[in-house]
Parts: C-alpha cells; sequence; structure tokens
C-alpha cells in the first residue's frame, strides 16, 4: 500500500468511527498533545516523554485514556461517555489512537461496547472477527486464595511457564491442568470451579452476546493487557494478522476502555 | 503452518538427538539435512534457523510462533512472550572462574553481563564488570580481569586454559518460547506440536 493510501485509509476509518460513536451518544473529545503530568503517572505511562518548563511538569501524549480521565474530571464531569481519535507519542515513536473511554461503567455498558466496537470492525472490514482473548486479574486472585497459593505463583502463571507449574503444583492440580490445556478449553474448566463469581459470570455473558460463530472465544488465564493499569476484565480481539484490532479493559474500579489498532491504516 | 526458530549449534544437534529420542523422524531427518541453509519446511512446519540470541526477537515480534532457546539467552536480555516449558537438554550452568588462589574478584569479564550484575548484586559484592563478545578465558590470563562468568559444560575449557570454578551461578537448559499473539490465533497447530514433541501431555 502506498503512503498516500495508507493516510487517507487511516483517516476514512477514524472518520467513520467517529461517526459511530457520535451516533452512539458518546461525547467526542480532541485536546492538546501537551498535558501536565505528575512523576508518579511515570508508573503507569512509563513511556511519556517529559519534559519540564517553570518549574511544572508536563508529557506529550502517550494514551488517551490518561488524556481522558484528566479530562473528565477537570471538564465535562457529567458525561460518562468518550470517544476519540488522534496521535500519540511513545518514546521516539508517534501514532494514531482511536477508542472508548466510559466512566461508571457496569457490565452491560462494557458488553455493550465491545459488541459495538465488534460490529464496526466486521462491517468495515467485511469479515468476522477471529479470536477474542479475555482474562481477568481477579481470577488468578481467585485461585492463589482458593488453593492457599504463593504470589510467586502469579509470575509463572503470566509467563505460562508449564514445566514451573508442574513441579511446584503437581501435574494433578487444577491450576495445573488448565494452564497446560488448550486455551480454548480454559473457559469451560475455569467456569467449573468459579462459575458463580462475578468475574466469570462478566465474561459468560459477554461469551453469550457474541454469537458469531467464526469468533473464537478464549479466556486465557495466562494473556496480559500491554496496559498494566487495567485491573479487572481486558481483552483483545484478532482478525487475521497477529496484531489485535482490538484492545481493552476495565480500570480504576468501574471505567473501561476499547482501543482500535490504526496501525497500517487501520484494520489490518 | 506454524514456524518454529531453532537455535544453531550446540543446541541444534541437542534438539535432533531429543527429536530422535521421540522417534520423530520426519523432522530430525530433515533438519539434519538441511541446517546449512535459512530454513525448511516439514508438513505443516516450518523451522527457520538462527543465532541463539536472535530466537526470542524473532519470537517476540511473531515472524517465529515457538522458539526453541538456551535458558541463558532468556535470563541475559529481556523480552516478552510466553516461556513455556523447559526441555531436556541443553544443559550446563554459569560459573564465576579465575585463575586459582584468586582471593577477591574486583574486575570480572563475561559477555553476560546482566547475568554477572544480577548474581554479584545478590551476593552484595561490589565488581566491576567488562563486556566481551567471546573467549573471555583470555580476559584473566592477559590481566584484563580478575574472573569470568561464562557458561560451562564440561569445564574442559576452563581446564585447557588453568581456570578453576569459584562458584556455580545459575543452571542453564533449553527452553521453549512461544509468541503471545499466535499462541491464540494459531492455537490448534500450535497444541499439535507441543504434544507432539512431549511438551503437553
Amino acid at each position: 500500500m502506498t503512503n498516500n493510501i495508507l493516510i487517507l485509509k487511516r483517516l476514512d476509518l477514524g472518520q467513520k468511527y467517529l461517526e459511530q460513536l457520535d451516533t452512539a451518544g458518546y461525547t467526542l473529545v480532541d485536546m492538546n498533545m501537551i498535558e501536565p503530568f505528575s512523576i508518579d503517572d511515570k508508573y503507569h505511562h512509563p513511556t511519556s516523554v517529559v519534559f519540564e518548563r517553570n518549574n511544572t511538569m508536563y508529557a506529550i501524549r502517550s494514551d488517551w485514556t490518561r488524556t481522558l480521565m484528566n479530562f473528565n474530571s477537570n471538564y465535562y464531569s457529567d458525561d460518562i461517555r468518550f470517544g476519540y481519535f488522534g496521535p500519540v507519542v511513545r518514546e521516539n515513536e508517534s501514532f494514531y489512537q482511536a477508542g472508548v473511554e466510559l466512566y461508571r461503567a457496569n457490565e452491560k455498558d462494557m458488553i455493550e461496547a465491545v459488541l459495538m466496537h465488534m460490529n464496526f470492525v466486521e462491517d468495515y472490514a467485511e469479515t468476522s472477527i477471529k479470536t477474542m482473548v479475555i482474562n481477568n486479574d481477579q481470577l488468578i486472585d481467585l485461585f492463589i486464595e482458593k488453593y492457599q497459593l504463593s504470589e510467586d505463583i502469579r509470575q509463572l502463571i503470566y509467563s505460562k511457564n508449564i514445566s514451573e507449574l508442574r513441579r511446584v503444583l503437581g501435574k494433578d492440580h487444577d491450576l495445573y491442568k488448565i494452564i497446560s490445556a488448550k486455551v480454548s478449553d480454559q473457559f469451560d474448566m475455569v467456569s467449573k470451579i468459579f462459575g458463580d463469581t462475578k468475574a466469570m459470570q462478566a465474561i459468560a455473558h459477554l461469551k453469550e452476546e457474541i454469537t458469531e460463530e467464526n469468533t473464537k472465544f478464549i479466556l486465557d488465564l495466562s494473556f496480559r493487557s500491554p496496559q498494566n493499569y487495567y485491573n479487572g476484565l481486558y481483552f483483545q480481539a484478532f482478525l487475521n494478522s497477529n496484531s489485535p484490532i482490538l484492545s481493552g479493559g476495565e480500570y480504576n474500579s468501574n471505567a473501561f476502555g476499547i482501543g482500535l489498532n490504526l496501525a497500517d491504516g487501520g484494520l489490518i | 503452518m506454524i514456524t518454529v526458530a531453532l537455535s544453531k549449534g550446540r543446541l541444534f544437534d541437542d534438539f535432533v538427538s531429543y527429536l530422535e529420542k521421540y522417534e520423530l523422524y520426519k523432522y530430525s531427518k530433515v533438519l539434519q539435512d538441511e541446517s546449512r541453509t535459512l530454513y525448511t519446511i516439514v508438513d505443516n512446519i516450518r523451522f527457520i534457523f538462527a543465532k541463539g540470541p536472535d530466537v526470542p526477537v524473532y519470537v517476540e515480534r511473531g515472524v517465529a510462533d515457538i522458539g526453541i532457546v538456551g535458558s541463558d539467552i532468556i535470563e541475559e536480555e529481556v523480552f516478552s512472550y510466553l516461556n513455556v516449558s523447559e526441555l531436556p537438554f541443553g544443559k550446563c550452568h554459569f560459573a564465576l572462574a579465575g585463575p586459582p588462589n584468586v582471593e577477591h574478584f574486583n574486575t570480572v569479564a563475561s559477555k553476560y553481563t546482566n547475568i554477572a550484575r544480577k548474581y554479584f548484586n545478590t551476593q552484595q559484592q561490589p565488581v566491576s564488570l567488562i563486556h566481551l563478545n567471546g573467549s573471555v578465558e583470555l580476559a584473566p590470563i592477559l590481566g584484563l580481569a580478575d574472573g569470568i562468568v561464562d557458561i560451562v559444560q564440561t569445564g574442559n575449557t576452563l581446564r585447557d586454559n588453568g581456570l578453576i570454578e569459584y562458584e556455580k551461578i545459575l543452571d542453564v537448559q533449553a527452553r521453549l518460547i512461544a509468541n503471545k499473539q499466535t499462541f491464540y490465533t494459531k492455537e490448534d497447530s500450535i497444541y499439535e506440536f507441543l504434544s507432539e514433541i512431549g511438551v503437553i501431555e
């Protein structure tokens, strides 16, 4: 694809996406790329480019989620659903992000937002989402609590270290059986143990709503979001590429964000 | 089709022997014949032959779905992948070594300075580290360093150069790593291969 086509395709996608959000009642935002920055933010946004002017710290926008959180608390405190499309800078690279942030979101709001994004992608790409991967760190907390496991087990789960989990837990342990099973079998296996928990019920409800038969729905306890501020349910959805077309998750207890991948003109 | 990145060298030979032990001759025979090329395809598997430190790069970037690599490589550098399983070959260890009668190591040479740094930090031992790309045994012989941190397999190389092992630092063995995305998008083919080579039952 030539640069012209890539640029035009990205803008077309951005425009159609924002129109979709507008129709769905989201508040659209476009803001200054230079933002006030607290050094405490560095942990969650380590790739932000930070600088100082007149004894005040600033950062170039590196993540719309952080931008929207500041925006929401400072300006439109009554609005709870925001949509955006615009550039961000991380380390030495700039690229475009598009997505939504929902505040005071309940399970129904989150599921609706995920489904709206899946439908948008499938309509635009004229193909179905092939794979959806989901996890919730609270499930690992539940395993640690139920089986009285050491916190060290968390890292072995995240890295899917099957051999070490077998050594530590034994091959008959429920958790070892789950991690070493095919990832598409994990949902049923975890449901048998924690099916009545809020975390699993939210995942089950989303699974029920994804009726497209070509979409493989995967729960994997080892799946990690690249955004380390997600602390509840998070997911990635894939078309045919190895890069996710959608990714999102819960943070700060009741906020929920979804990002649309715009690399290579979007919808890769 | 899935892609498996194999480390060239000793680990490659060990992997071929491992395949033979599992009677997976369809792979081992082709790999033995083709190891001087860049890649080869057997059924649904494309094997690519890479330098050890490049294997995690291929896997992290999704060029390869699976990698067979020494744990020395993945302990030294930080990559993002699934660290799925140890494999029962390629066993050796990192050691602190030097000429006999060294009472205190002030300067140590190594190709693996991150592993060495971690070890000396754990020991709360202030040491100056020098990074070398190979033949680290030369460093104490020529007076560049008091000792070395390096991989020891049989100990013959140390003995041949008049060095002795002072401390075992870390066990090393082959590991199977996997890309974080294609583990989902190519699940069936990946699990079939993992099962075939005995990583999962």
